[in-house]
């Protein structure tokens, strides 16, 4: 209990530092995903459509998958240095997977049947994917889309080890300075912004998947 | 009278690889009749109609929809100027009812007043309640859906609509129900109608010619009772015993109704030297209304043809000339007679269906 009114008090009186961190902390991870979403959709829709290019891209990326984000930033840091620019290529990497996989699957699961009815309507290649295919993959973009975002948001906690700041900052002192009230409030103040953050884009999800859905 | 031509096919093939899926395939279809493309699957009879709008392009060989060579029209326009049906799934779940059947139309960048409109007409015309514009596919039922993917073909006017088992995935209360549908609006909209099906009763329901596809050849073609009449084997065991009273039962009694009949008032006395009694064994007796009292076997009148109102024998039960001569032969062979007296709905005698007749028709060509 001393412990939770310790972080609570440092909390309070470090507002402005707090406010600092977060910032820091969602600038980064809104520039990653948003890189993610840009590479990732188009790429997971272009490999969509042939089997070959699909097994070596998600093959690729899966392999990026497994590397260790600390490891990752120790070989970035040789290449370009400190600074938010390699954390924001190391997140962007890290969420790539789940994005380009989920585009690819959303793609190919669209009934041939659907398909084939609204190309026997005439609609061109460009017609067929932006009012049939992307909008009934969607759900399934979606899907990718919110795995990656509430991953970077966690994972950028490790962006302070190469100095990009974020809520990590905050960690990282309090254990380097034995300051357990200031480690406490890092914490907690990761835990409960990620756990609002996923409820958040929970609720979108349940709604798009509403919208979207196409279960009888 | 020159009949106009929709969609010509001339030694149409298509081949995979060294598989010839359709081979040298070659029909015409008119305009404004139900042209039904049957065969066992695997006979590419859905091939076959899916390279008229070149869904699947063809190998070789002519494909004209009216009169204009398919490989030199652009495939796109070409698909948004033919109606396309397909099993229910063909219908976009993502899109309300209105949006689907109005598909075509935004494709074609009509105006958004233009698309309402035509959808909620096009949803009248297939029986559907306006309200349901709204509504997202799953909310229907099967045959509901079923109705959407034909207004959906209609929204562009199209003159041609290819139908690829439209009924094929509804339960068969509703696909009869759908067939009756399509054929009373077909009255109206008199579109060209290519249908493919591998359900023999409903060919011989919808279509006024039917080809037969085996192994990618177009082995029969022609109306449901010249097919029925076919000598070929194969044609005859795919079309099954039962195909004969299918056809009847497509065919109405007044083609087969005597009309001239001996007649005779009730007071007055039979000419036993007519013509016209040759060949019968009764005569009627009619009234001043034209309503028939009954009969009388001509070997029952006295000598000199003059007869009692007790010798009248009452008709038995009569029928309407719109019922089939299915049933009109059923119906025979359930009362035990040779011929069913035909009336209209007023009572009035119109003529009488000779078992005979019947069966004629069947044997017709054969000689």
């Amino acid at each position: 209990m001393e412990l939770l009114i310790g972080a609570w008090n440092y909390f309070i009186s470090k507002q402005d530092l707090m406010i600092i961190v977060l910032r820091e902390h969602v600038n980064l991870v809104l520039w990653a995903t948003l890189l993610t979403i840009l590479i990732g959709v188009p790429l997971g829709i272009l490999i969509a459509r042939t089997q070959k290019v699909r097994d070596i891209v998600l093959g690729s990326v899966s392999v990026l998958y497994t590397i260790p984000i600390l490891a990752f930033f120790g070989f970035l840091i040789p290449i370009m240095g400190i600074g938010s620019t390699p954390a924001l290529v190391a997140l962007v990497i890290y969420g790539l997977l789940p994005v380009i996989r989920n585009s690819c699957v959303g793609i190919t699961q669209v009934h041939p049947m659907v398909k084939e009815a609204a190309r026997g309507m005439g609609t061109n290649n460009w017609q067929l994917l932006f009012k049939v295919e992307i909008p009934l993959a969607f759900p399934v973009i979606f899907a990718g889309i919110r795995t990656a975002l509430v991953m970077n948001f966690s994972l950028a906690t490790y962006a302070v080890f190469i100095g990009a700041g974020g809520m990590g900052r905050i960690i990282m002192q309090g254990i380097r300075t034995f300051n357990t009230s200031m480690l406490l409030a890092g914490i907690l103040m990761v835990v409960i912004t990620t756990v609002l953050l996923e409820r958040i884009i929970g609720y979108v999800d349940v709604r798009i998947q509403k919208r979207f859905s196409l279960g009888k | 009278m020159t009949r106009e031509i929709s969609v010509e096919l001339q030694k149409v093939s298509k081949l995979y690889g060294q598989d010839k899926v359709v081979d040298e395939v070659s029909f015409t279809v008119e305009k404004g009749e139900i042209f039904v493309l049957i065969g066992p699957s695997g006979c590419g009879k859905t091939t076959t109609l899916k390279m008229i709008n070149q869904l699947i392009p063809h190998t070789s060989g002519n494909i004209l929809v009216n009169g204009i060579d398919v490989a030199e029209l652009d495939a796109v326009e070409l698909r948004r100027s033919i109606g396309y049906v397909i099993q229910y799934i063909g219908l976009l779940p993502h899109l309300t009812i209105q949006e689907n059947i109005a598909f075509v139309l935004k494709l074609t960048k009509q105006s958004k007043k233009m698309q309402k409109e035509k959808a909620e007409e096009l949803i009248e015309t297939v029986g559907l309640p306006t309200n349901y514009l709204t509504r997202y596919p799953r909310e229907l039922s099967g045959g509901q859906q079923q109705r959407v993917g034909v207004a959906r073909a209609l929204a562009a006017n199209p003159d041609i609509l290819l139908m690829d088992e439209p009924f094929g995935a509804v339960d068969p209360l509703t696909r009869e129900q759908l067939q009756n549908e399509l054929l009373r609006l077909q009255e109206t909209i008199r579109k060209t109608i290519v249908f493919v099906t591998h359900d023999i009763q409903e060919a011989f329901k919808v279509g006024s010619r039917i080809g037969i596809l085996k192994q990618g050849k177009l082995v029969c073609l022609g109306t449901p009772m010249e097919i029925v009449k076919t000598d070929d084997e194969f044609v005859k065991s795919f079309i099954g015993q039962g195909a004969l009273f299918e056809v009847l039962d497509t065919i109405e009694v007044s083609r087969v109704l005597e009309k001239e009949v001996p007649l005779v008032s009730e007071n007055e006395k039979v000419d036993r030297t007519a013509d016209i009694l040759s060949g019968w064994d009764n005569v009627f007796v009619v009234n001043s209304d034209s309503k028939c009292l009954g009969y009388i076997p001509l070997n029952t009148l006295e000598p000199d043809g003059s007869f009692s109102k007790g010798q009248i024998i009452s008709l038995p039960a009569s029928s309407t000339p719109d019922i089939s001569v299915k049933f009109a032969v059923e119906k025979m062979l359930w009362e035990g007679r040779t011929w069913l007296p035909i009336v209209d709905e007023k009572d009035g005698f119109k003529g009488i269906v000779l078992f005979r007749s019947c069966a004629d028709l069947l044997a017709g060509d054969r000689g």
